[in-house]
């Protein structure tokens, strides 16, 4: 497998009334041709955050100060403004969590389509047409040369999500970031736009980057799992790993929140205590310790790095930021913390 | 029967917003009267020297004061001016006002609202300063006192300029009572204007579908063209509509109060004005300009209101 996008200690934090909000605190991540990753974490971990830092799609509050984007070798983090405008569109694409609003109300349907690849493939409008409607094809779009000429607002929501897709699609991107695309459905459009991210993938052979708080969506649809926490990665593993042999005390946490069918009518859901963490500071130490039923003095002092997991059997691919062995320490109830 | 319908809707022509917005507008009858009255106002004020019946500065001493007849038909005044050709004359200098001062408050707005809504922060807070300052002042004053200061000065500047020069157009005094007017009142007006197009920038600027369009690399002058400035005109349009019309209500009072257009250049307000002084004998003097503006602006209300209610996606039923 080829590497395609190598992330290094990436820090993105937004200018605020008095000081900074500190978003997104070292992240760091390698993603192969064709791999599909799924980013997890709560509302305000970052993870949407940082993937749009790395094509600096960011409000203009946001700064990236510290770190590397490398896709295919070239540091987005330093191009330029009309480097990165090419690099969107067509070598990465981008598709968001609320298709109701993200098309222009104003524009056809197919004029939206074309806008990208018009400017960055220097193709005719006729031209950009047609394959505007081969992609629409694509996505599942019946009597596509008819729809380029309707308006967003003739669309269902699902329709609107398989437009999104090919418009992200039709630059012919090498990794297409899905941030939440499925939130804003309903639970049946839900499961036919991940069916048709999946067979997409094998199609195009691209590399895909899921983000969501939904663990249970990504299974058997990822290769590997990240989990993000306080805007930073605490746990990076195989998708079977993360769902077997969950290393970090939030992932468990996060695991165990899932309701399931065995579990028994009327009882209460396991939640993770406390508050997410406050991020108008700089965290100096890990991110999760004031929710943590595994707590120990280290954790409040120092942040761990993302290491391989270590004992016997691990696997390689396994990473985890936290100071303590989660197989080895039994979980205490500790103040404000979980169990 | 299922394929029936499918092919219908298919068959369906597209319609744009905009479109629908049209024909929203169209339904409405009263916007369609203030529409047809706006659009008469125009063409009168556009065609008036060309289809008055008498020049607006003859006088005739022998017809003076007389009620309306049919050569005559709004009557004369105490001169013995044919006071319809007055009134059209009148709509020519109400349409230059309106829409100068229109276009001049919209300049500033645009460049004071989008330079507010763009970089955001203490550009932002300077700005909206600014609009509230501008706005707490009493725009009755504001006038007066540009009016009383200034224009002693422009036309001494002016007759300066003629002796230096010799150029005639420094002669022409009645463009210091136009530029007086223009430029007090795009000075009420333009906070306004800012502040509507500063709120429409933030937050189409935030809008899904920029973000989207950002995400597959269009231009940024692409974005504001065909995806900002559709979504913001609403707003601007309701606003130019509604402006037009206060423009000519603004202009009509300053010079009814004499530091606007002044005689022998009619303007509806000074020939209310004349006519203020002898209504007992002669209402018609007063009625005729009186009752145009009072039209004027009826029309102009009704056209923004069905402008707002045609553009207003939260008003939709």
């Amino acid at each position: 497998m080829t590497k395609l996008l190598e992330v290094n200690n990436l820090h993105t934090r937004f200018k605020v009334r008095n000081g900074y909000l500190y978003a997104v605190n070292g992240v760091s991540f390698t993603l192969d041709k064709g791999e599909m990753l799924g980013v997890v974490g709560e509302s305000g971990c970052g993870k949407s955050v940082s993937m749009m830092s790395l094509i600096r799609l960011l409000p203009p509050a946001a700064q990236i100060t510290q770190g590397e984007v490398l896709l295919e070798g070239k540091d987005l983090a330093k191009a330029s403004a009309s480097e990165i405008n090419m690099v969107r569109g067509s070598k990465v694409g981008m598709i968001f969590q609320d298709p109701m609003t993200s098309l222009n109300p104003f524009m056809k349907i197919g004029a939206q389509l074309c806008e990208g690849i018009i400017y960055h493939k220097k193709m005719s409008r006729a031209d950009a047409m047609k394959q505007a409607a081969k992609y629409l094809d694509l996505v599942g779009i019946s009597n596509s040369e008819h729809r380029l000429h309707e308006y967003p607002h003739q669309l269902s929501g699902g329709m609107r999500q398989r437009v999104m897709i090919a418009m992200a699609l039709l630059g012919e991107p090498e990794l297409v970031i899905a941030d939440e695309p499925t939130t804003a459905l309903d639970v049946t459009i839900q499961a036919q736009i991940v069916e048709l991210v999946k067979e997409l993938r094998e199609k195009l052979n691209m590399s895909i980057i899921w983000i969501t708080h939904d663990l249970s969506l990504l299974a058997g649809m990822v290769d590997r799992i990240m989990v993000m926490y306080g805007g930073s990665v605490v746990e990076e593993a195989p998708l079977d790993e993360i769902y077997k042999s969950p290393r970090h005390p939030y992932t468990i946490g996060l695991l165990k929140s899932i309701p399931s069918i065995k579990t028994e009518a009327g009882s209460r859901l396991p939640s993770i205590a406390g508050a997410p963490p406050n991020l108008f500071v700089e965290p100096q130490s890990c991110p999760f310790a004031a929710r943590c039923a595994y707590r120990k003095e280290r954790c409040t002092k120092e942040i761990p790095p993302l290491e391989p997991v270590s004992g016997a059997g691990a696997n390689p691919h396994h990473r985890i930021a936290c100071w303590v062995d989660v197989t080895k320490e039994p979980a205490e109830p500790k103040e404000g913390g979980m169990l | 029967m299922t394929d029936n319908t499918l092919e219908l809707q298919q068959e369906e022509k597209q319609f744009s917003l905009a479109k629908d917005a049209f024909d929203r507008l169209i339904a409405n009858k009263l916007a369609v009267i203030g529409m047809l009255l706006v659009v008469f106002l125009f063409f009168i004020a556009i065609f008036g020297p060309y289809i008055t019946p008498y020049d607006f500065l003859s006088q005739d001493l022998q017809a003076r004061n007389q009620a309306p007849s049919w050569a005559h038909w709004f009557g004369t005044d105490d001169l013995g001016r044919d006071i319809m050709s007055r009134v059209i004359y009148g709509a020519r200098t109400a349409v230059i006002v309106a829409f100068s001062t229109t276009f001049l408050s919209l300049i500033i707005g645009i460049f004071m609202g989008s330079l507010g809504g763009y970089f955001g922060g203490k550009v932002d807070a300077f700005i909206v300063w600014l609009i509230d300052i501008t706005m707490s002042v009493p725009s009755l004053l504001l006038v007066i006192v540009i009016n009383v200061s200034m224009k002693p000065r422009l036309v001494n500047w002016m007759d300066e300029q003629f002796l230096l020069t010799g150029n005639s157009f420094y002669r022409n005094t009645i463009l210091v009572d136009f530029v007086l007017v223009f430029g007090s009142l795009a000075l009420i007006k333009w906070p306004k204007a800012a502040r509507i197009i500063r709120g429409q920038i933030m937050s189409v600027r935030n809008k899904n579908y920029v973000l989207a369009a950002e995400a597959i690399g269009v231009p940024t002058p692409k974005i504001v063209w065909k995806y900002v400035i559709p979504n913001s005109i609403g707003p601007i349009i309701v606003y130019i509509s509604a402006a037009l019309g206060e423009a000519m209500v603004f202009e009509s009072s300053f010079s009814f109060l004499g530091v606007g257009v002044r005689p022998p250049i009619p303007s509806w307000g000074n020939m209310i004005s004349d006519g203020l002084r002898v209504w007992q004998l002669y209402p018609h003097i007063l009625a005729a300009p009186a009752a145009v503006l009072a039209l004027v602006t009826i029309a102009f209300s009704f056209l923004g209101d069905g402008l707002n209610d045609a553009l207003n996606p939260r008003q939709w039923k």
